[in-house]
C-alpha cells in the first residue's frame, strides 16, 4: 500500500477481535457511507461475516447511522451485539 | 459520584467505568438527596454458571469512550423520562469473579414508582445499547465471547426496546 493511499483505522472488539485475529486494522477507503465500509471489512475479514452483519458501528465516541458517510482518516469502531449489565 | 447541591449532581453525568469492586452504597447515597421520597439501587452480578455451563470468571471489555457516552445520554434520558432525583450507574470491566457485582444502577425520585420503573427502563436499554461485551472463561481454558442477535440501536435517543426491529 502507498503511503498516500487514504485508509480509516478500524477498531474491534470481542468476537470480532477473535475472529479477525486483531483490534486493529487500516482499510484502505476511497469514501463512502457505514454500509459501504462494512462491506469492504466483510470482503477483507469473510470468517467474521455472521458478526459484521449484526453489527453496528461507530465514529469516534458516536454511534454512527447505516447511510452515515465516513470521511477517510476516521476512527471508526465495529460494535457487535452487547452483552454488558 | 461527587456528592453535591442538587443543581450540580443534575448537571453531573454520573456514570462509570471501574476495574475495581462496585462501591454500590457509595452510588446510592450519591444519588440519593433530600426531596427523594424512594431510592432503587440494582446490582446485577456475576452467575457461576449460564445454561448449564460452569465458568470460572467472566471477563468484561468496552468501547470505553462510546460506552461512557452512551450511559451518560441514558442517565440524562431517564432522569427527564423519570422525573428523577438522581441517577448513576456503575459497570465493572476486565476480571469479575463468580458472584461479583458486573453492574450498579441507583434511581431516586419524589416517589418509589418511578425509582424502580427508571432503573428496569436503564438495564433494558443498558443491556441493549452500551458497547460492554461479556467473555465466559471456562475451567478447561476455552473462551466464549457473548453476543445476542440485535445490534445495539446507534439513533441516540433511546428507542423503545419491544419496538426495536
Amino acid at each position: 500500500m502507498r503511503d498516500d493511499t487514504p485508509t480509516v483505522r478500524v477498531t474491534m472488539f470481542a468476537g470480532v477481535a477473535e475472529a479477525v485475529g486483531t483490534r486493529s486494522v487500516d482499510v484502505p477507503w476511497n469514501g463512502g457511507t457505514v454500509v459501504d465500509l462494512r462491506t469492504a471489512i466483510t470482503t477483507m475479514f469473510p470468517v467474521a461475516e455472521p458478526l459484521l452483519s449484526r453489527s453496528a458501528f461507530a465514529l469516534g465516541d458516536r454511534y454512527a447511522a447505516a447511510d452515515e458517510r465516513v470521511p477517510a482518516g476516521a476512527d471508526v469502531a465495529i460494535i457487535p451485539p452487547v452483552s454488558g449489565g | 459520584m461527587p456528592h453535591g447541591t442538587l443543581e450540580t449532581r443534575l448537571n453531573h453525568q454520573d456514570v462509570a467505568l471501574t476495574r475495581e469492586p462496585i462501591d454500590a452504597k457509595a452510588l446510592l447515597s450519591a444519588v440519593t438527596d433530600v426531596t427523594a421520597g424512594g431510592s432503587v439501587l440494582f446490582v446485577g452480578s456475576t452467575r457461576s454458571q449460564t445454561a448449564g455451563a460452569m465458568t470460572t470468571c467472566l471477563t468484561y471489555e468496552a468501547h470505553e469512550p462510546l460506552a461512557r457516552a452512551v450511559l451518560a445520554a441514558l442517565v440524562a434520558e431517564a432522569r427527564e423520562r423519570f422525573a428523577l432525583v438522581g441517577c448513576g450507574v456503575v459497570h465493572r470491566l476486565g476480571e469479575v469473579a463468580a458472584g461479583e457485582a458486573s453492574i450498579a444502577v441507583a434511581a431516586s425520585a419524589p416517589h418509589r414508582k418511578e425509582a424502580f420503573a427508571a432503573t428496569e427502563w436503564l438495564m433494558d436499554r443498558i443491556k441493549r445499547d452500551v458497547p460492554i461485551w461479556k467473555c465466559e472463561h471456562s475451567p478447561d481454558g476455552s473462551r466464549t465471547w457473548v453476543h445476542g442477535d440485535m445490534p445495539p440501536n446507534t439513533s441516540g435517543r433511546a428507542a423503545e426496546v419491544m419496538t426495536h426491529p
